[in-house]
């Protein structure tokens, strides 16, 4: 009788120990910060999509853990509410992982948080070069405007472009394209003949366009917040005959993203960007990609290069998991992706283990409408391009 | 019953009738700000894992306390608060960047700097009322947000000025991940600033103040200057601001372009006019039930929030229109009937 009774107490014993030890282990949580309302809420919307696309693929569990992402809307850059919202996630949600982040602020927000707390922070979008020199425990799967406009400007000197104003939004952004342009461009011999910054809400374009023809020169160089001002500079650019006079547009390829394009409409053709992504990248990988995302979701039109950001991201979180067995050890699931390769839907790709960037390819695409539908056509690649930004200084 | 009688009698405020009124507000008011020691303390311990949102709360109901002072108890139309509030955490995290680290020091660097900008952009815009003052008030934050966007070595733009470390509080108590510190701090800054503005509320001041928003040209015709009061109550609670936004800076550890923006103005009237403008308890129930509301929401469905807010919204203004604080004299005047 207490023989069996004593079975009974070990079995039981160990039936909980058991229980116990799955209990931390089967589902590991990531908070994705982003906008999901207002008027960034697309981008939000590509997060997810993207994530759920990746999760259909490669399914929920990885290592026996289920990795479960939970979402959480900041609908502008509000660099205060991302940290409580993280702070939220973290102390709150007990997330393993935090991720997301599409404005700057916002993301450099949360580095004392992570350091403190020693999770991973994975950044699908905020592209400002310095985020990931502030904390260790930053990786980004998404781009810089170095990244972007250093190999465009290398392409425009040899075009035999000697002569290239650059027209740029006064922010942040604006700045680091428009500096990173300035430095390659004149290293390769030719010269910005004028330096326009743009007031962020500027609706009129027009006296700009009037300094760009007065400059003289023989292409531009521009970047602008994606959406309502890059169109309103695109047609201004076609309006007031400069692209008649035969001034080549060029500029990082935020500027004529997917969801836009429509919008844009014929203004957009014929522009020149250098981006990492485009929805008509040439391969099989993208391809099912895109297949997946139409079979879940209805339409693949939207996806862009915040899509991939954030299906990388996932791919680099699951890695993550992996590598530290569903514990949570922010440093050592960095260390666990530190130069770490693998093919994505936009091509080759791999983290930098200094500056825990995505070394990837770069391509030059051309707006051009095919089918009735206007797309980025990749005309060419440069591989291995890593952040040109890092450690650059301010 | 006589007291309704004698009442009708006088032309001016029936002085019986309203005695029992006033004076239960008096006390209500008396403990409203221990009851909100209280309430702050509780959540303290019934919330511990949201004390990121509450901090946050915390400090922004001072700020919507400053746009009391000067909208419900100056009649300012104002859309420029931010401007203050930006400044402080501007002037804090850039003190804290180079300078101190002190977190009481950073708040009095705050203070000061969002009082220094309303007295100068109070004196040279409070000349003007109603809508041509709520445009110059809009055209004085939009200049502050540019100047910071411009001032990209100072503030880092649009990136935003990141790495404020404040030390520990008092040398002791550090400003940890789980936001005791934080929280503790900014509820104990808010309780003292609710006691300063009642003060100020109703110090002979404060009186007169209230006097110029009910008619200016009676305080003019007995001897006072409406627009030197105006100016004076622009720069006391663009002190309340600037300190709020140097709390925030403190306890976020980072202050964006966002903090001197227009809707960020805009939204702290709504939260006020949410609670009641004109009663200091107003702006706190106001920014409590809307930073909660927005939060629940938010959380719930992350991606359509935005409409219940607005019909919460546009419910109150139907229903309550005084604000949530008025259903506390909706409740007094039952009694009485």
């Amino acid at each position: 009788m207490s023989g069996t009774f004593r079975k009974a107490l070990l079995g039981t014993v160990f039936v909980c120990a058991l229980n116990a030890g799955s209990a931390w282990a089967d589902t590991i949580k990531v908070g994705v910060i982003a906008p999901f309302s207002g008027p960034f809420a697309t981008v939000g919307q590509t997060f997810k999509q993207a994530i759920e696309v990746y999760q259909a693929q490669h399914g929920k569990t990885v290592a026996g853990n289920t990795v479960e992402f939970v979402y959480k809307d900041l609908d502008q850059a509000n660099p205060a509410q991302s940290k409580a919202l993280a702070q939220e996630l973290v102390v709150k949600e007990k997330v393993g992982y935090l991720a997301g982040f599409f404005f700057t602020p916002d993301a450099l927000a949360v580095a004392p948080l992570i350091d403190e707390a020693n999770i991973p922070c994975v950044i699908f979008n905020a592209a400002t070069s310095a985020i990931t020199e502030k904390s260790p425990r930053y990786v980004r799967t998404s781009f810089t405007l170095w990244q972007n406009t250093v190999p465009l400007a290398e392409h425009v000197a040899k075009q035999g472009i000697r002569k290239v104003a650059t027209a740029v939004s006064d922010y942040g952004p604006g700045i680091d394209g428009e500096t990173a342009f300035k430095q390659t461009f004149e290293k390769a011999g030719g010269k910005v003949v004028d330096s326009i910054r743009m007031p962020l809400k500027s609706t009129d374009f027009a006296p700009f366009m009037q300094r760009i023809k007065d400059s003289g020169a023989e292409a531009i160089y521009a970047f602008l917040p994606a959406g309502p001002t890059t169109l309103g500079f695109a047609r201004a650019f076609s309006d007031t005959g400069l692209k008649a006079a035969g001034i080549k547009f060029f500029g990082p390829g935020d500027i004529t993203q997917e969801p836009d394009l429509p919008v844009l409409g014929d203004a957009a053709v014929g522009i020149t960007t250098t981006f990492n992504y485009s929805q008509a990248h040439d391969s099989d990988l993208n391809r099912q990609f895109l297949a997946k995302h139409k079979e879940l979701f209805g339409s693949s039109d939207i996806v862009t290069f915040t899509s991939v950001g954030a299906y990388d991201g996932a791919h680099v979180i699951y890695r993550m998991v992996e590598a530290t067995g569903g514990k949570s050890d922010g440093a050592k699931a960095v260390a666990a992706v530190k130069g770490m390769a693998w093919e994505s839907p936009r091509g080759p790709v791999r983290i930098d283990p200094e500056s825990r960037h995505v070394t990837q390819t770069i391509y030059l695409r051309v707006t051009e409408r095919k089918d009735g539908k206007l797309q980025n056509t990749e005309v060419a690649g440069f591989p291995d391009q890593p952040d040109y930004g890092f450690k650059a200084g301010k | 019953m006589s007291g309704r009688h004698m009442g009708a009698v006088a032309a001016d405020q029936p002085p019986q009738v309203a005695a029992r009124g006033p004076r239960l507000r008096r006390t209500l008011g008396g403990a409203a700000v221990p009851l909100l020691a209280a309430a702050g303390l509780a959540a303290f311990w019934l919330f511990p894992n949201d004390l990121g949102l509450m901090t946050r709360i915390a400090a922004t109901a001072l700020y919507v306390l400053s746009l009391d002072l000067v909208l419900g108890f100056g009649g300012i139309a104002t859309l420029g608060q931010a401007a203050m509030f930006g400044t402080g955490a501007y002037a804090a995290g850039i003190a804290a960047v180079h300078l101190v680290s002190d977190p009481l020091v950073l708040l009095a660097v705050g203070g000061l700097a969002g009082g220094l900008v309303a007295l100068v952009t109070g004196a040279l815009i409070l000349h003007a009322r109603g809508l041509t003052l709520l445009m110059l008030t809009i055209a004085v934050v939009q200049i502050v947000q540019e100047v910071v966007n411009k001032a990209r070595d100072l503030t880092g733009g649009s990136d935003g000025l990141s790495g404020i470390e404040p030390s520990p509080l008092f040398g002791l108590f550090r400003f940890d991940m789980f936001g005791r510190t934080s929280y503790l701090f900014a509820l104990a800054v808010l309780l003292v600033g609710v006691l300063v503005a009642r003060r100020i509320v109703r110090s002979p001041f404060g009186l007169a103040c209230r006097g110029v928003k009910e008619d200016p040209l009676r305080v003019a015709a007995l001897g006072g200057s409406p627009r030197r009061y105006l100016v004076t109550l622009y720069a006391v609670a663009g002190v309340f601001a600037g300190v709020a936004g140097a709390l925030t800076a403190v306890t976020s550890g980072i202050v964006g372009l966002d903090s001197v923006s227009f809707s960020w103005s805009a939204e702290a009237l709504v939260m006020l006019v949410l609670g009641g403008a004109g009663r200091l308890v107003g702006a706190i129930i106001g920014t409590v039930a809307f930073m909660t509301i927005h939060h629940v929401m938010a959380a719930i469905d992350p991606f359509h929030w935005m409409l219940f807010i607005g019909l919460f919204l546009m419910g109150t203004v139907l229903f309550l229109p005084g604000g949530i604080a008025s259903l506390a004299d909706r409740f007094i005047k039952g009694n009485r009937a």
